[in-house]
């Protein structure tokens, strides 16, 4: 019997993760399925979700935002003992505010989600992923804003563009390993922490720039992720994918 | 198998060298003691000893004989 090929996803409880998480179940991948908080809804879905489709899914625990609850979560993914073919990096929080009127701790608390403990984290994931045969990568999301820099979102921007900058790095330097790593730039897509955290006149904004003229689902996100970790992209390394409806 | 036993295999997994050269090996003292040769090499000692090695250990692993004192904070003696 072949063995199941295994994703780890963070940040996969809801909105672009969840949608992520359901495309490689479907795709009959077993999965570590990281989140923030511990959620028996997410926990039972998991379930459901496993037994639909035949495969293993490792509900996991951890925060972003603290290290030891990270190192606690490497610790957990080792003694499940698999071998990791991919990491999607998915995890991540948004502010918006002015140059001006960002504070100190949003700056701290942004840069530390979405960049330093990211690093740290794939720093343990790709050192596991270095003895794994066959396919491997990490594809990290990224966000439009990281490219764009959009009004607003400076602190958050900024974190997305050190993902994208990392991750071209990291191409280079884990091609040695046969491990691809690739990035994904969702432009306006329809979740729950894009609805809190943007003003209804912003995304009629925005949506003045896609010529699509619609937000996009999780689900299209998903699809690029699942290209991404295919052999259909082997050739495809160290780029960045804007996945926006064609945001001009 | 033995910590040395296990120790020596994971180097001489890594790299092209033999067993004499172990003892007075040193980082970047033969091509592929690398960076890049180092995250495979530290990547097998995680493996072998079920240990995760801090990042300032794994910048401080600078030789054969200093790997040996790094490890035992991870409670391997050598």
């Amino acid at each position: 019997m072949l063995k199941s090929k295994v994703v780890l996803i963070t940040g996969s409880s809801r909105g672009i993760g969840k949608a992520i998480l359901e495309r490689f179940a479907v795709e009959s991948f077993d999965i570590i399925a990281c989140s923030n908080k511990k959620n028996k809804i997410h926990i039972e879905y998991c379930k459901r979700l496993s037994k639909k489709n035949k495969i293993k899914i490792y509900p996991l625990f951890f925060n972003f935002n603290s290290k030891d609850e990270i190192n606690e979560g490497v610790e957990n993914i080792k003694k499940l003992n698999v071998k990791i073919n991919y990491l999607i990096n998915n995890a991540g929080i948004i502010t918006t505010s002015s140059f001006q009127m960002t504070k100190e701790s949003d700056l701290n608390e942004i840069f530390k989600v979405n960049f330093l403990n990211q690093f740290y984290f794939t720093q343990h994931i790709s050192k596991m992923m270095i003895r794994t045969d066959g396919s491997k990568g990490i594809v990290n999301i990224s966000s439009s804003s990281g490219l764009d820099n959009d009004t607003g979102r400076s602190v958050y921007s900024a974190s997305k563009a050190s993902m994208i900058s990392i991750s071209s790095t990291l191409s280079k330097e884990l091609s040695a390993f046969k491990i691809r790593v690739n990035t994904i730039a969702p432009g306006l897509i329809e979740t729950d922490m894009m609805r809190n955290n943007t003003k209804e006149e912003y995304i009629e904004k925005m949506l003045n720039r896609v010529s699509l003229k619609r937000i996009g689902k999780p689900e299209e996100i998903a699809n690029v992720v699942f290209f991404l970790c295919s052999d259909l992209s082997s050739y495809i390394n160290g780029q960045t994918i804007r996945v926006d409806g064609g945001m001009h | 198998m033995s910590n040395l036993e296990n120790y020596k295999k994971a180097f001489l997994s890594s790299f092209p060298i033999k067993e004499e050269q172990l003892e007075k090996l040193e980082y970047n003292q033969i091509d592929e003691w690398d960076s890049i040769g180092h995250m495979g090499l530290m990547s097998e000692l995680e493996e072998k000893f079920k240990i995760t090695l801090s990042t300032d250990d794994i910048v401080d692993f600078s030789s054969f004989q200093k790997g040996k004192k790094i490890l035992k904070k991870y409670k391997i003696n050598i």
